[in-house]
């Protein structure tokens, strides 16, 4: 029967990687695919490669860059942070043991004549694609951590050890715990038997410190040296090194400064391992039940992923009061607006933005009068900074509430009697709304915040009238940036329908979305060319005449209207493809 | 009233819909169909101004749906077979978008009725994902007929129903005809052809087989037998094969 069970995993493995080499026949598959590996090769491949030595032969382990005398702490933390991950294991589960199995896999196996053990055992061989995926993937971009010493190859198979016993952990405890909710222990009855248990281990490590330890004086914190020499004192005194030492030998490997000690740590590992392994095929508890629940919850998860449809996917959906009424009548666009805002977080409100804003502009008056909170300001201003760059550059990705998300909805948008340009402008009002809320207020900390004593130039006239002149641009830049996406949608709706799909996985899915990324920075650059070239030499002939702050706001005038005659062609554009848009004959392969 | 002419859809060297020329009255329901890639769903997404047509005209409610897609599409209403909802707004909601995008006045007073006639009145705080498969369904309906549209079609409009749903359906679709709509549907169920339709459109291929009113055509088709089944005149007319 296990015969049977390895050929149905060996045999989905092998066509998952067929079906994968196969859509590379697919222009757009070929191309991410490309794009992906050369990401990956300049990402971290070269770098490992230039940087790191190799990982066989002579001189494969090169210097070790942490001083070996630190190693036993770094053991001893890794140790400690694996046992606190532990201990959550066994406090925060509250549900039956519940095996994850495919709806086909529970289909099939549940009434097939295979004893339980046997269906835990192929788990657990399901479970190792993954976990040596990820042990590879963490290696890589980690650049296998060479400061640590031991090579891309022992912290490879360090990082397996540490996540195959986990695997192994959590499905024992959780076996162990549906025994206990079996014999009527409830799941907060055994959270309080554990914290009972953490705590008194605690007290007692504790106490025994106390006795034997002094306590830290300042001259431990000079260096990092000497506060890593007393926490090593710390980790290697009293109960806790005990405490320390099983998890110590699940991690042995990954910390292995060089092969011979690579190999030292292997037997204990593999001991640990052996003995999860054998506690988890020896218990015996029904699984079934929740299995099946468990499957339906992620056949659903998976559906609404399909279909790009994240809030629910996360199962978080829930009925909300609307950001504001909505009269009958009046532009139809607003309702795109109202029924977007009814999709996203109840934080994105009028009245949060003015709370926001009213908080930044007292906030940032009042620190401006004590002179000794320069670096409130100076942190705030860089946090800042870095939110106009992060919205800027990734906000039309993440604030997806327009029309990729109504694309599988296309059919009964396109019965409403409203011209194409009409649905694109309603659909991007609401993540237009959210990012230029969060650029203002951006702003707003800017503008009250960041030092201006180096730029003498810049007075505070004409700081306002740079802040009043980007009011009205963030908003049709943000427009503008949204075009990309949405045009994307309607112009390559299989591509973006791949793309929502976050479930998509692979090299060629990463590439996908590297050219995606790219592509929208080039257009953005070159719908900004015009408006921001004209506006640099109209300021620079007519400051003289007019005086800077007068030529600045004219130009942001100028900008605004360029911009916004380019979002208008943008929409009307998108408005007449959205017209002959037919979804299911774009799908069609 | 819906008129078609010359109707034509290709998708590259595929003709979906082939010359596909009718009428329906005021107060008609006509049944489309025909065996499965016989073009009946491409055809009432012509008609709905869902997809463009290749070549041919298509006036609903006396308004030509390419010149003036807006006015044609105010009066008309599409029910596809599966209810495409949105996910985050309720039932009331839903109808409140809706009102807006019609332009619908006080919809709150045509609202409550329908969704009283319907049956859902007590979901109507209700997320779509709480709903059934068949409240889904009568929530879309509710959306559809909010803005009194004199021109409606179904597709496949029993898909997922219970039986008491299938009743209600075609009661429904009736009551609206004999309120003067002019109603089309696609089905593969002939009993609903037998008990809503008034005629009947038979496609195959893309290509009309034959129209008119139910006796007309079972009679063109029954050689002169009597009591012909309408599956025995449904598989004469299309030969028996989908190609």
């Amino acid at each position: 029967m296990f015969g049977a069970l390895l050929y149905l995993r060996l045999t989905s493995l092998r066509n998952t990687v067929l079906s994968r080499v196969r859509r590379l026949k697919q222009p757009k598959y070929l191309v991410g695919a490309i794009v992906g590996a050369g990401y990956f090769y300049l990402m971290f491949f070269r770098r490992m490669a230039a940087g790191r030595p190799p990982v066989h032969g002579p001189g494969a382990h090169g210097p070790v860059t942490v001083p070996p005398e630190l190693l036993p702490t770094l053991l001893a933390l890794g140790a400690l942070i694996l046992l606190v991950i532990v201990v959550l294991g066994w406090i925060l589960p509250d549900q039956r043991a519940g095996l994850t199995f495919t709806e086909a896999e529970i289909a099939f196996l549940f009434p097939a004549p295979v004893r339980r053990r046997t269906l835990i055992l192929y788990k657990l061989i399901n479970s190792q694609v993954a976990i040596m995926f990820t042990a590879a993937i963490i290696t890589l971009v980690t650049g296998s951590w060479g400061f640590l010493g031991g090579s891309a190859l022992t912290h490879g198979i360090g990082w397996w050890f540490i996540l195959a016993t986990l695997n192994l952990h959590f499905m024992g405890a959780s076996f162990a715990m549906t025994r206990l909710l079996d014999n009527g222990i409830t799941p907060w009855r055994r959270r309080f038997a554990v914290l009972g248990l953490v705590a008194l281990v605690a007290l007692v490590t504790l106490a025994w410190l106390w006795r034997d330890l002094r306590a830290p004086a300042a001259a431990d914190f000079e260096s990092f040296r000497t506060a890593a020499a007393y926490l090593n004192t710390l980790l290697t005194s009293g109960p806790l090194p005990w405490l320390l030492r099983p998890a110590e030998f699940v991690v042995g490997p990954f910390f292995a400064p060089d092969t011979p000690a690579f190999l030292a740590a292997l037997g204990p590992a593999l001991l640990v391992f052996a003995l999860h392994y054998i506690w988890v095929l020896r218990s015996e508890v029904s699984f079934e039940d929740a299995s099946i629940a468990k499957s339906e919850k992620r056949a659903a998860k998976i559906a609404a992923v399909r279909e790009g449809n994240w809030r629910a996917a996360s199962g978080a959906i829930k009925a909300r009061k609307p950001a504001f009424r909505l009269a009958s009548t009046g532009r139809p666009e607003v309702a795109f607006l109202w029924k977007n805002l009814l999709s996203t977080f109840p934080i994105f409100r009028l009245g949060t933005l003015v709370t926001l804003a009213l908080v930044i502009l007292i906030g940032g008056l009042w620190i401006d009068v004590f002179p000794g909170y320069r670096g409130v300001q100076t942190g705030a201003s860089a946090f800042a900074l870095f939110m106009v760059a992060y919205t800027l550059f990734l906000g039309p990705q993440l604030a997806r509430q327009d029309f990729r998300s109504d694309l599988l909805n296309t059919d009964i948008l396109k019965t409403y009697p409203l011209r194409g340009w009409q649905v694109m402008l309603g659909q991007i009002l609401t993540p237009v709304a959210i990012l230029s809320s969060i650029l203002w207020l951006a702003l707003l900390i800017l503008l009250l915040m960041v030092h201006f004593r180096q730029l003498a130039w810049l007075t505070p006239s004409l700081r306002l009238v740079i802040g009043l002149g980007l009011v009205p641009i963030v908003p049709v830049l943000c427009a503008l940036q949204l075009l990309v996406p949405n045009a994307a949608a309607l112009l390559f709706p299989a591509w973006a329908q791949t793309m929502r799909n976050r479930s998509e996985r692979g090299i060629e899915m990463l590439g996908q979305r590297l050219i995606f990324i790219a592509g929208q920075l080039v257009v953005i650059v070159l719908a900004l060319l015009p408006a921001a070239g004209g506006a640099a030499l109209f300021i620079f002939i007519t400051q003289h005449w007019i005086g800077l702050p007068a030529a600045v706001a004219v130009a942001a005038g100028g900008v605004v209207a360029c911009l916004a005659a380019e979002v208008w062609c943008g929409l009307w554009l998108l408005g007449e493809r959205f017209e002959k848009f037919d979804l299911s004959a774009e799908l069609r392969p | 009233m819906i008129e078609v002419t010359g109707l034509i859809k290709r998708y590259g060297a595929f003709t979906a819909v082939k010359e596909l020329s009718f009428t329906v009255r005021p107060g008609e329901v006509l049944g489309l169909v025909g065996p499965n890639g016989a073009g009946k769903t491409t055809t009432l997404r012509c008609l709905a101004g869902i997809i463009p047509a290749t070549a041919g005209t298509i006036h609903i409610a006396g308004q030509d749906l390419t010149a003036d897609p807006v006015a044609a599409k105010r009066s008309l209403a599409f029910f596809p077979d599966e209810p495409r909802l949105f996910d985050y707004l309720t039932v009331r909601q839903h109808l409140a978008f809706v009102a807006r995008i019609y332009g619908v006045a006080h919809h709150e007073d045509i609202a409550q009725p329908l969704l009283e006639e319907l049956e859902i009145a007590d979901k109507a705080d209700q997320l779509p994902g709480e709903l059934s498969r068949g409240m889904k369904q009568k929530l879309a309906i509710a959306c559809g007929l909010l803005h009194a549209p004199s021109v409606m079609f179904f597709d496949e409009p029993l898909t997922g129903l219970d039986p008491l749903g299938i009743r209600r359906m075609k009661d429904s679709i009736l009551k609206r005809a004999r309120a003067g709509a002019t109603v089309v549907l696609s089905s593969h169920l002939l009993h609903l052809l037998e008990e809503v339709c008034s005629h009947v459109l038979i496609l195959k291929k893309g290509e009309k087989i034959a129209d008119g009113t139910l006796a007309d055509v079972s009679a063109r088709f029954a050689n002169g037998e009597a009591n012909v089944s309408l599956e025995e005149i449904f598989i004469r007319a299309t030969g028996g094969t989908e190609s």
